[in-house]
């Protein structure tokens, strides 16, 4: 027979846990607030239209630029040129742009970058631009590091692309703009180079295309990237997190094993939750620093991923060995669970070929985007929809299943008043503190959903004070991130199989529970079965009782 | 009594009038000749270029000297203030008319802490602010501020926690740029104080925010948000609004303590104006004659609206002294079909249109 150490620990030991633990949750949340800075910093920049003088235009060596040696020909797109044609006009791009005068570069902390661009179009009542119409890229990336020479820039990758244009005007007049949604050009999953370039054109190479676009006078190029700070401290959480984990994981495999009985199904889940934990903590974010791996990305999402399929299986599975209505003698397996799990193995899959097609092809095409064709903004939309509805049905099971759980637990406790009044106080407490577990995932599922609105409501930063300044949005994801790693570790500690049975125990001081020992033993129907709480043994004393 | 004091302000206004603004950069400098043959001789020229222009102001002359591009910046800036005053008092009386070989591009209208020099005032603080923030994304000025929003105490560089939006520095440099000149201690350097922070902030209230979701798998779990500049045009037309809406205020000085000055309303019934409402301290000038002398050109010649009863009007416009209507032969471009990049193909429409000129 076996409980599991949440049920043999006396009440001051687990306040003693629960307030180390969130005292390191509010460390997390805190070191995220006032060390790091935001998670993603932007750029606005201009594109400087230059001229292209070269007769082969195809020419993928010949770049664009208006800082440094070699800079471009200039042009002013607001007056007619006669003498020009579509072809000689790139809009350049040449990032980061310099602070301070200094020339900043980009710096391998800073992880990805992703490029959206943004037209502003002049109104011109001859020439209307249509609601919807579809704009045609041409863009060329190219690369530089520090210490090459500057006007050396090396052909990243180039793409032909097509995106919608979304405009509209409130004042229908001349000299306005149009108001143009933001077009997502392309997603770097690695920042491995120093300084980028992005040279644009607008081809015209059958007589409708880029025609119905209007007069661009402008166009934009915000590059998103993480930054450095940011990574840092998350790479330090990490690195402090994993050993962390792997440590506990050890701790809790090891006293499985000292048991005579094989591990049970919940066990064998919290192993395997606590091995995804571990997969999403392993901090390989390291090896960007001195490789270039695009495909960080892609792996992230699939890490994130299996950590999210692992956690809800075992929330469903969870509540399914609380529910009580198992045979004892049946050894309890994931096979059991088909039905249930189902929806999370859907949604998972789903999201998971979403995914690449959208970054998984990205990884060759920086450039291409799943949303610019009808089959693929459907396909997309197919995906998306159903790991949506994958989603709600598992919420919808697991409450249903929750909700079992409770009456289950209420139903028994009416018989309560029947027993000796020892054993009465224990099953009380084994009850308290299902339900304290259960409180803390509500708690936690809760904290992440308000933590999420909040940052979506707040206007990026807080003040609440005027010298504290906490970065909100950092602290979310930090205070999160820490608080799953913390709810899984806490999992792992109190629901690894107690030693109690031994004479021996740490927590001999605990009178109570040496009573309760002897008050379980002569139970028959606990002996050798596989139980792992002893809610369950519980309720089927209760029977007996 | 009344016509004496209004003699003597003119003579005291004129005696003022030797120092321009820096928006004079907008009229053609004799110098720019030099300053367009070769980007080389403007590098070595721009140092000299600041100094000679007289109606800067130390601090600003310094300014001007920072960088290489600054001039063209603060050039720019001018010009697109003048361009978009302009374009907003189109159908004024006084239609921002610039005077050539002057000391101040506007002549001396705006001596008169007038509701129109509160408007100039704020479109050219709005559009130095403007340009700037465009130069720096466009990466030609370096000189670009980088004070991140992060707290002090983390290291600032860049790759630690980014840079503030180009706008701060614009702000910034404006601030710094045109309130220079303008003195807190005189009823008219506090009006044009708080006209330039109108103007900074108008610009900063038009902004546009956009956002972009880059979380797991494309979702708003991770969302990142910046704000676009907004068009001159835009801001021009808020502030246009706000000159309609423009205060009269007078300068209180609050003895308690230390001297207070404030502006408030000049009767106590309207409302207090708050810090992006245009305030002005005497009424506008008579815009419907010539005056040589402060380069109100008149309304004399100019085309009205006859169908208008707003201030294009010709009753309005032509300060009831009745207009002239002539039949004239009208080109105008129609049927134009644009062609990306540069050419806009069109026809030629010719149509015979009446036209009432201002007596």
């Amino acid at each position: 027979m076996t409980g599991t150490i949440i049920e043999n620990l006396s009440g001051r030991k687990l306040a003693i846990l629960v307030s180390f633990l969130l005292f390191c949750q509010v460390t997390c949340f805190l070191i995220g607030g006032l060390v790091a800075p935001m998670p993603a910093n932007t750029q606005n920049i201009l594109g400087t239209v230059c001229r292209d003088m070269s007769i082969v235009k195809n020419d993928t060596t010949k770049w664009y630029y208006n800082r440094g040696k070699g800079s471009c020909k200039t042009v002013d797109l607001g007056e007619t040129h006669h003498d020009l044609s579509e072809t000689d006009i790139v809009f350049a791009f040449q990032m980061p742009v310099p602070r301070e005068s200094k020339i900043l570069d980009y710096s391998r902390w800073q992880q990805n970058l992703i490029g959206v661009l943004q037209v502003d179009i002049k109104y011109h009542s001859q020439i209307e631009v249509q609601p919807r119409s579809t704009i045609t890229i041409d863009a060329r990336l190219a690369y530089r590091n520090k210490g090459d020479p500057e006007d050396q820039w090396k052909l990243y990758t180039q793409s032909v692309e097509k995106r919608h244009l979304d405009c509209d005007i409130d004042v229908k007049s001349e000299e306005y703009l149009y108001n143009c949604s933001a077009i997502p050009l392309f997603e770097l999953g690695s920042l491995f180079h120093d300084y980028y370039l992005l040279n644009v054109r607008l081809p015209v190479e059958t007589p409708t295309m880029n025609s119905h676009i209007g007069h661009i006078q402008d166009m934009w190029l915000t590059v998103i990237n993480q930054n450095g700070g940011f990574t840092k401290v998350w790479l330090s959480l990490k690195t402090v997190f994993f050993p962390c984990i792997i440590g506990i994981l050890v701790w809790f495999w090891r006293r499985i094993h000292m048991l005579q009985r094989k591990p049970v199904l919940l066990e064998k889940m919290l192993l395997a939750l606590g091995l995804a934990l571990c997969l999403l903590n392993m901090p390989i974010e390291y090896l960007t620093l001195h490789f270039d791996l695009p495909f960080m990305l892609l792996l992230g999402d699939i890490r994130q991923g299996l950590f999210y399929a692992t956690l809800f299986s075992f929330w469903l599975i969870f509540a399914g060995e609380h529910m009580l209505i198992q045979d004892a003698s049946a050894q309890s397996s994931v096979k059991q669970y088909w039905r249930h799990l189902s929806a999370v193995a859907m949604g998972c899959i789903s999201l998971f070929i979403f995914d690449m097609c959208e970054r998984g092809v990205q990884l060759r095409n920086p450039f291409y985007s799943i949303w610019v064709t009808d089959i693929g903004t459907n396909l997309a939309l197919t995906f998306i929809i159903l790991a949506g509805i994958s989603t709600g049905v598992y919420f919808l099971f697991l409450c249903y299943m929750i909700w079992q759980v409770f009456i289950n637990i209420s139903h028994k406790r009416q018989s309560l008043p029947t027993m000796c009044s020892v054993r009465r106080l224990h099953y009380e407490g084994i009850i308290y503190r299902f339900k304290f577990l259960m409180l803390a995932t509500l708690l936690c599922a809760a904290l992440t959903v308000i933590g999420f609105i909040l940052g979506q409501v707040a206007e990026g930063q807080w003040k609440w004070d005027e010298n504290i300044e906490l970065e909100y949005t950092s602290a979310f994801f930090t205070g999160v991130y820490g608080m799953w790693n913390i709810y899984i570790f806490a999992l792992l500690v109190l629901y690894a199989p107690s030693h109690k049975r031994w004479p021996v125990v740490e927590n001999t001081s605990d009178t109570q529970n040496l009573s309760e020992e002897m008050e379980f033993s002569p139970l028959p129907s606990e002996r050798g079965s596989s139980e792992i709480s002893s809610l369950t043994s519980f309720i089927r004393k209760t029977t007996i009782d | 009594m009344k016509l004496f004091w209004k003699v003597v302000c003119t003579l005291l206004l004129l005696a003022q009038a030797v120092m321009g603004n820096w928006w004079n950069l907008a009229a053609p400098p004799p110098q720019t000749q030099v300053g367009n043959t070769s980007l080389e001789t403007f590098t070595t020229l721009h140092k000299e270029n600041c100094h000679r222009l007289e109606f800067l102001v130390e601090r600003q002359k310094q300014l001007c000297m920072l960088s290489d591009t600054m001039i063209k910046v603060l050039q720019t800036g001018a010009l697109q203030a003048v361009e978009e005053c302009q374009y907003q008092f189109r159908h004024s009386r006084w239609n921002c008319s610039t005077v050539e070989n002057a000391t101040d591009i506007f002549g001396g209208v705006l001596k008169f802490k007038s509701r129109e020099s509160a408007f100039v005032h704020a479109l050219s603080a709005a559009a130095l602010a403007h340009a700037v923030a465009r130069a720096c994304s466009r990466g030609e000025l370096n000189e670009c501020s980088c004070d991140s929003r992060v707290r002090k105490r983390t290291p600032r560089h860049w790759q630690w926690g980014g840079c503030s939006e180009d706008i701060r520095y614009g702000e910034m440099f404006s601030k710094d740029f045109s309130d220079s000149k303008e003195d807190k201690n005189t009823d008219e350097g506090l009006v044009n104080l708080h006209n330039n922070e109108a103007g900074r902030r108008a610009v900063r209230g038009r902004m546009q925010r956009v956002c972009k979701c880059h979380g797991m798998s494309g979702s708003c779990s991770v969302r990142v948000c910046w704000r676009r500049l907004p068009q001159l045009r835009m801001v021009g037309d808020a502030l246009s609004t706000r000159y309609e809406g423009a205060s009269h205020v007078k300068v209180v000085e609050r003895k308690r303590g230390k001297n207070i000055r404030k502006l408030r309303p000049m009767h106590m019934d309207m409302k207090k104006p708050n810090k992006t409402d245009l305030v002005y301290l005497e009424d506008s000038p008579d815009y419907c004659e010539p005056n040589d002398e402060l380069g109100i050109l008149g309304t004399r010649g100019r085309t009205c609206n006859r169908t208008s009863a707003g201030l294009d009007g010709c009753r309005l416009l032509c300060c009831g002294r009745g207009y002239q209507t002539r039949v004239r032969d009208h080109e105008e471009k129609c049927r134009c079909r644009f062609v990306w990049c540069c050419k806009v193909h069109c026809e030629i429409c010719r149509f015979k249109r009446d036209h009432h000129v201002c007596n």
